[in-house]
């Protein structure tokens, strides 16, 4: 916010009419929030500690490109809203890429590119490749958008932001994806845990990466023996060993992750990562942990590490008992804490009745509720809870969606 | 913001559409906005003005008083500054790595012309 308002004070035209500056402004504020979403796409972990966790940048990601679209939407429609009085010819040869030159056909061919790519994420269900392309055309759209600025004349304060833009771009292209911050591990082991889920132990090659119980790492198997499809993917560590070994869990839910079930050891792996705040800082009060299916991961990885210090009821969900992955483990270990109750449950395809399952525990109110699953029963959990008093501060979940 | 993006697009393709119609039935007035008093200007009167506040500028043939518009013009203001007061034709066609101006700028340019350069005489 800061970065729009300093560059559209900068930029601030004078002796315009309203509406000619109210249509420049308008382009600056969304050149400057479309660089502040390009900044919130770098998946760094200094910066996601900084800036309150990876799923909290790509909130603020998708809102901030979201409105520099909605804005840069408007830019052209007010600038030729302004000339529409004097003459209608006049003001639509301001909008039509036909009657001008390459400053405005570069202006265009970015909007439209953003058009795409924002369709891409919000209305078409398209296959993750695919949808990855769209994606990277929006920051295409994005470098055109500062070109349109250049072959304008407007080039003083716009070529060093187009610098920036292209920088914040190949930062995320070389170090993310193509895997330059991550860190080279193995896999040492991989264990049936579940029916279609496996998990795996990864022993670092080098500096390990610092891991917190509840974090999540993002890991591509790109070495000569195995490869996956050739991008990172978000797995929730499930334990860290004091050897700095690491186990991820991997459920077959795609092309990709059932590719990866039949991974063997010494396959070479890249791990990038932690991320995530979501069993971070939790206060000294009662707890509620509830998980879904593989959502039961970020709660074993916190129990594996010793006894609760506060009192937890932890509901295990899930639809069948050949998907029940850990629970024999769980039980020990909710067997020796006399602070953890354990409530495991195979609910089929039906929504968990919450009513029933929690009906002996007093003053929910009170709990830090702590919820992982799929979609759909974290928003039913969430306005259950939000029913029996538990207010929205108090629950805490983490959505796991990076597109 | 699913919505908004959904509505947001919507709006944006029915003003454009909105502005093309509109540039379609053109009044009478705006039709006949070209014809403008054909008054000869000498190339010494038109040196007189190189003010940014009292800019003339001669292009192909005609000359333009472009101080009301040099606030508006896009590129930063010493790129068209030392035209004023000179005959500009070469620099209004090779603008921007050679690339002549757009039909919209010509099309703009007539809302200033003030006159014809006079040719052969001080």
């Amino acid at each position: 916010m800061t970065c729009a308002v300093s560059l559209i004070w900068w930029a601030f035209p004078e002796g315009l009419s309203t509406a000619r500056t109210l249509g420049i402004v308008l382009g600056w504020a969304g050149c400057s929030l479309l660089l502040a979403s390009l900044l919130l796409m770098l998946r760094e972990t200094w910066l996601a500690q900084w800036l309150g966790g990876l799923e909290r940048m790509y909130q603020w990601h998708h809102w901030t490109g979201t409105t520099a679209y909605v804005l840069l939407l408007a830019h052209p429609l007010v600038l030729a809203a302004d000339v529409w009085p004097n003459s209608r010819l006049l003001a639509w040869q301001t909008l039509s890429p036909f009657s001008q030159g390459w400053p405005i056909w570069a202006g265009w061919l970015s909007l439209l590119l953003l058009m795409l790519g924002l369709a891409a994420t919000f209305i078409m269900r398209i296959p993750y490749q695919i949808w990855r392309l769209l994606h990277f055309g929006l920051g295409v759209g994005v470098l055109l958008g500062f070109v349109h600025l250049v072959l304008l004349g407007i080039s003083e304060p716009v070529l060093p932001i187009l610098g920036l833009a292209a920088s914040f771009l190949g930062w995320r292209l070389i170090r993310d994806d193509f895997g330059l911050a991550a860190r080279p591990y193995v896999v040492g082991s991989v264990k049936s845990v579940a029916e279609g889920m496996v998990e795996i132990s990864l022993k670092p090659m080098a500096a390990p990466a610092a891991i917190t119980p509840g974090q999540f790492v993002l890991v591509a198997f790109l070495g000569p023996t195995f490869r996956d499809c050739g991008e990172f993917h978000p797995f929730t560590v499930s334990s860290n060993g004091a050897n700095h070994e690491i186990c991820i869990v991997v459920k077959a839910l795609g092309n990709c992750t059932r590719h990866i079930q039949s991974v063997e050891p010494g396959a070479m792996v890249r791990v990038h990562g932690a991320f995530g705040t979501f069993l971070a800082d939790r206060p000294p009060t009662p707890q509620l942990w509830v998980a879904g299916g593989i959502g039961i991961i970020p709660f074993l990885a916190l129990l594996r590490t010793g006894p609760v210090n506060q009192p937890t009821t932890l509901l295990y969900l899930y639809r069948a008992e050949v998907d029940a992955a850990f629970l024999h483990e769980l039980q020990v270990i909710a067997k020796g804490d006399q602070l953890l109750s354990l409530k495991a449950l195979a609910t089929g395809d039906k929504a968990p009745d919450l009513n029933s399952l929690l009906s002996d525990t007093q003053g929910l109110a009170n709990y830090e509720c702590y919820l992982c699953g799929p979609r759909g029963m974290v928003a039913a959990l969430r306005k259950d809870l939000h029913n029996r008093g538990v207010t929205p501060h108090q629950i805490h979940f983490e959505k796991f969606e990076f597109r | 913001m699913r919505r908004l993006y959904l509505s947001a697009t919507l709006i944006f393709w029915l003003l454009v559409t909105a502005f093309w119609v509109g540039s379609l039935w053109l009044p009478p007035a705006e039709k006949n906005v070209a014809i403008a008093v054909d008054k000869s200007i000498s190339p010494t009167e038109l040196a007189k003005h190189t003010a940014p506040e009292n800019c003339w500028v001669a292009i192909r043939g005609n000359v333009y008083d472009l101080s009301a518009y040099l606030p508006e013009h896009p590129s930063q203001p010493d790129i068209l500054l030392p035209w004023c007061g000179k005959e500009a034709t070469e620099a209004y066609n090779t603008k921007s790595k050679g690339r002549p101006h757009s039909p919209y700028a010509d099309e703009l340019l007539v809302k200033y012309r003030i006159g014809i350069l006079a040719s052969g005489k001080p």
